[in-house]
Order: C-alpha cells, then sequence, then structure tokens
C-alpha cells in the first residue's frame, strides 16, 4: 500500500479530476503514509485558499474604447448590420426581440432553477425510524439531503445518513442537522441539536461537525455528539480521535476519553470516561466556571491531580496549555511523577510551553491513553470494511 | 463560506458566434459582455494587479477576437480557444513589457503579513486579498493554470487544452501552485480554515 506515494495525484484527488478507482487507491494510501498526508494537508490548504480568488470586473470604459477603434478601423464596415433590410423588420425587430429576450430568460431562470436544485451536492438519507423530515417534507424511507438541507427528527425518529463515500452518521431522536458541505476536501454538517453518532473511514480532518460551541474534526474512526438546547455539547470517542476546536483552543480526544464544550467558552479539557467522580466534577468546574479566581481553582486542581492516574496525563497534558504559573508547575511535577518525560524534554521547555517538547512528550503519553498499533488497526479494519466494500454494515 | 464570486454561465452559442463572423456588431457586444469580466480578470492577475494594463490588453484582445473569429472552426469549445488567446496575449504583452519596465507592482504578501495580528482577525474579508496578492507573486506557469481552474472553472482536460500541454503537467503544476499558495499564506491557517 505504501509503496508508490501519491503526491503528484493530491491536486487532482482534492479537485475531484481522478478516476474513482484512483481516487480511492489515493484515499487508502493516504490513511497509511504520514509523509503522503502531510503533503496532502498542505495540497488541500492551497485548494482551499485558491478558491477564495477574487474576480475583478472590468471597466465601463473598455467598450467605450472597443467601440471607438472599431469606428476607427476598417473592420468597422464588416461590423455594420446589413441595412437592405425591410423596414417592417427594422421596426419590429428590436420589439419581438425584446419580448422573446424577456421569454427566453424567463425560461433559462426556471431551468437555472430546477437545474441547481437538481445537481445540489447530497449525501443519502435512509429511515431508521418514525418520520423524519428533510427540509420540512417527511422522507421516503430514502431519501437525499442537499447541500443547506435540515434534517430533523422528533421524539419516535431516527434516521442514517451517508456521508459522501466516507462514513455513516446516525442521527437520533430530537435532533436538528443541516449539510454544510460536501466535497473532496471537505465534508461538514451542522448539528443545532440532539444527538449524533458518526463512523468515518477516511484521512484526518476531512469530515467536520459545527456546533454552537465548537467544531469536531474527525482524525478517523467512530464517536457521538450531543448537543443540547443551550448549545453546550459532549463528544463521546469510541475509537480513533477526535479533535474539538473552538478559535485557538482544541482539545485531542482519543477513544474511551469525552469532552463537553460550552457557548462563548468553547471545547473544556477531555477526560477518559472512567477517571473518579471527583476528577471529572472538578475539571467540569476547573474548565466552565466563569467565577473562578485563582484562589478558588487551586483546590479544585489539586483534586485533579491527587485524583489522577497514567492515562489521565491526558487531561494533564492539555491542562499544561490552559494553566499558569505556579499550576502549570504543578501540573509538569504530577505528570512527571505519573509518566517520566524523554530526555529531550526539560522542565522549562514544558513551562515555557515549547510546543515541540510538549508533542514529543505526548507522542510517549499516548501508549497510556490508547495503544497505537490497535488504534492503527481499529483504523484501517474500518476502512477495510467501509470503503473496499467488505462487510460494510 | 466561499467569498470567490463565481460568474454567471455566458449564453453564447454557436449562432451567436456565427452572426459575429457575419460581422454582427450586437452579437459582438452579446460576446463581450459575457467574456469580458473573465478576459479582464486573467489580464489584471497576469499584470500584477494593474488595472490600466490589463484594461489595454483586453481592448486588444476583443479587437482580435472580432478579426479573427472567423478563423474559429469549432473543433474546440470557443472558451478553449477564447482563453489561449487571452493567455497568448497576456504572455506576448508581459514580454513586451519586461523589456521596458520591472514587472508587477503589487504589494509582496509579506508587506500584507506586517498588518497587526488583530486586523487579521477581520480575515473573513482580507483572506482574497492575501490570496489575490499571493497569487500575483506565483510564476506565470503556476498562475496560469490556478487562474483557469478556480478562476474560470476549467477541468484539467480544458486546462490543458489551452495550455497546449498535458493532463499530468496541469497536474503537477497546480500541485506547485497550491503548495507555494499554503507556504505563502501559512498564517492563515487555523484562523479561517
Amino acid at each position: 500500500m505504501l509503496s508508490n506515494h501519491v503526491t503528484e495525484d493530491l491536486s487532482a484527488y482534492c479537485n475531484a479530476e481522478l478516476p474513482p478507482a484512483q481516487s480511492r487507491l489515493v484515499a487508502e494510501h493516504l490513511i497509511g503514509c504520514n509523509q503522503c498526508r502531510a503533503e496532502f494537508e498542505e495540497i488541500k490548504f492551497g485548494v482551499k485558499l485558491a478558491e477564495q480568488i477574487p474576480q475583478f470586473s472590468a471597466p465601463d470604459s473598455l467598450w467605450l474604447a472597443i467601440e471607438s477603434q472599431l469606428e476607427a478601423s476598417p473592420v468597422n464596415e464588416k461590423l455594420t448590420l446589413p441595412a437592405h433590410r425591410p423596414s417592417f423588420l427594422r421596426l419590429w425587430l428590436p420589439r419581438f426581440a425584446a419580448v422573446a429576450a424577456v421569454i427566453v430568460f424567463a425560461i433559462l431562470l426556471g431551468a437555472l432553477w430546477i437545474y441547481t436544485r437538481e445537481s445540489r451536492p447530497f449525501w443519502e438519507v435512509a429511515r431508521l425510524n418514525g418520520a423524519p423530515l428533510i427540509g420540512s417534507a417527511p422522507m421516503n424511507a430514502k431519501g437525499q439531503l442537499a447541500l443547506g438541507e435540515w434534517l430533523e427528527t422528533d421524539g419516535s425518529s431516527r434516521a442514517q445518513i451517508e456521508v459522501a463515500t466516507i462514513g455513516q452518521v446516525e442521527i437520533d431522536p430530537n435532533t436538528r442537522v443541516r449539510l454544510l458541505e460536501t466535497k473532496p476536501t471537505e465534508h461538514r454538517l451542522e448539528l443545532a441539536r440532539g444527538r449524533m453518532s458518526a463512523r468515518i473511514w477516511a484521512p484526518p480532518r476531512l469530515f467536520f461537525v459545527d456546533t454552537p460551541s465548537g467544531v469536531a474534526a474527525d482524525l478517523g474512526c467512530a464517536y457521538t455528539l450531543e448537543v443540547d438546547d443551550a448549545g453546550a455539547s459532549l463528544l463521546h470517542v469510541t475509537s480513533g480521535w477526535v479533535a474539538l476546536q473552538l478559535r485557538e483552543i482544541e482539545s485531542i480526544v482519543p477513544a474511551g476519553a469525552a469532552c463537553a464544550t460550552r457557548p462563548g467558552i468553547g471545547p473544556g479539557t477531555p477526560y477518559f470516561e472512567d477517571a473518579s467522580d471527583v476528577f471529572k466534577s472538578a475539571l467540569t468546574k476547573l474548565d466552565f466556571d466563569s467565577g473562578l479566581t485563582e484562589e478558588s481553582r487551586a483546590p479544585l486542581l489539586n483534586q485533579i491531580l491527587s485524583e489522577s492516574r497514567l492515562r489521565d496525563t491526558l487531561t494533564l497534558w492539555h491542562l499544561m496549555y490552559r494553566m499558569q504559573g505556579s499550576q502549570r508547575e504543578q501540573v509538569f511535577e504530577r505528570m512527571a511523577l505519573l509518566s517520566p518525560p524523554p530526555k529531550e524534554v526539560t522542565r522549562d521547555g514544558c513551562l515555557r510551553l515549547d510546543d515541540k517538547m510538549l508533542h514529543l512528550w505526548k507522542g510517549y503519553l499516548e501508549n497510556s491513553w490508547s495503544g497505537d498499533s490497535r488504534l492503527k488497526k481499529v483504523w484501517v479494519d474500518a476502512w477495510t470494511r467501509g470503503v473496499m466494500g467488505m462487510g460494510k454494515r | 463560506m466561499e467569498q470567490r464570486a463565481v460568474m454567471a454561465e455566458p449564453t453564447i452559442d454557436e449562432r451567436v458566434i456565427e452572426a459575429c463572423k457575419e460581422g454582427d456588431r450586437e452579437a459582438f457586444r452579446m460576446l463581450f459582455e459575457a467574456y469580458k469580466d473573465r478576459v479582464f480578470s486573467i489580464a489584471v492577475y497576469s499584470f500584477g494587479g494593474d488595472e490600466a494594463a490589463a484594461s489595454d490588453v483586453s481592448q486588444q484582445i476583443f479587437l482580435k477576437l472580432i478579426t479573427s473569429i472567423g478563423q474559429f472552426r469549432g473543433e474546440s469549445a470557443f472558451t478553449t480557444w477564447l482563453y489561449r488567446m487571452v493567455v497568448n496575449a497576456c504572455i506576448d504583452e508581459q514580454r513586451k513589457r519586461s523589456r521596458l519596465l520591472p514587472f508587477g507592482d503589487a504589494p509582496p504578501v509579506s508587506r500584507i503579513e506586517d498588518r497587526r495580528p488583530q486586523e487579521k482577525h477581520f480575515a473573513g474579508l482580507e483572506v482574497s486579498s492575501f490570496v489575490q496578492a499571493a497569487i500575483k507573486e506565483l510564476t506565470p506557469k503556476l498562475r496560469m493554470p490556478i487562474l483557469l481552474k478556480y478562476g474560470e472553472g476549467l477541468s484539467y482536460d480544458e486546462i490543458a487544452d489551452v495550455l497546449g500541454c498535458s493532463t499530468g503537467t496541469v497536474a503537477s503544476r497546480l500541485n506547485r501552485g497550491h503548495q507555494s499558495l499554503a507556504k505563502k499564506l501559512s498564517h492563515l491557517k487555523g484562523e479561517v480554515f
């Protein structure tokens, strides 16, 4: 799978210019090849930038300049309408033409409306229970969710969405989602409220879910995401990794972990669901209690640190970025006690948030968060089952 | 959300082109209206944002179009034929000007980057101006496929036809163009996308 790199095909892949079979090979290669995936991320970013190219409007003076050149040019004679047309036509032709133009314009407008409606990108939807609505219409057993359309379930209905060719999303009761984007470089859903479960088999950061308090970026595999009426969300990752983002804040959440978000605040600190109740309760307060002072934060941090186990270094690693001063030092000391940093990682470097050092340490800690080899196996298995059509549910 | 202004498909058919060949000025005006912004946009980027130069070359292109449209045999799409003329005219004019003047007076990306960070947060509207500046800094070989792909919506095959090269060459140049844009505008990563 990794023998032939696909870097030369990456722009064509992003622009959907490859035949389906080749496109699938590229996608498959990207899952296993870090080198090509790094280039893919760069080219995908370049494509998104290029899509922002502004156009210019020609100045009104351009036609006048051309016309005056034509007047002065010998080609002018060739460019005048024949003068021997019947006077009746000369009189009525412009009026007929104007009426015809209005009719043609109306027909074209109608055709354009139908064409754009029909040709909008869409995802296939299957009804699982009840009567989900697409737009405002109840869907049949099968339906299509077009770009910009809402899918809504009531208390007794559920639906399943095919996310292009890269995965599936199950929509639980009382949920409202909208398709925001679907193209080779980005598939994006908005979850306004309710709960959804996603299983994605694609290279990282192709599938995104916007919620009122953050964006979930898929890094491979499966998760559930729920949003309450206040816009707060809770993510549970069942396999692989998911990143939760809002502006500069990002939480990386592995399988077995969860992370909450709040409107106006963004993602909290991720934690393993089997952490102690004291640990989780203190973390929730630390993340989202806006009335905390430096002093009132201290006992909460102490509870978190004293309750933390080796795998809770997931939470502590994120807290390194979120704590300051002596509290960051406390977090470092606890992490170092639970899992001493590699020799290249220094205390000073970590305390000044040297990104390279912290990520190097994270690489070691990840073994205790989830086994890398197992993760890779799950990911490749999911890819094989889903995309290659072998045993897809 | 994409900020790119997507242009309406021109309603130019064979009858309009035939009428142009017969010297019908109204038909030519229709042709002009359908393609003026596209031709002008390519010219603006080709001349580093110099709209006066772009206007001059656009004028030349349309005058050449009317005198040579009789040579259009319909062997390729009209747009391909037109874009080929636009690309060649821009290259010729660049060559002429490069002998007279230093090329390009567009603000380099680095100058735009000097803006204060808080200004960058209004980037929703500014991204396109960063992109505009970065595209002007690309070499013509990398710039033209980007313009034809994203400005004009041409496929790789159509771009290859316009530029007279293989589809593989187009893919390769776009690869390099995308990478170059990504590197030049890496400061926008994570902020907007």
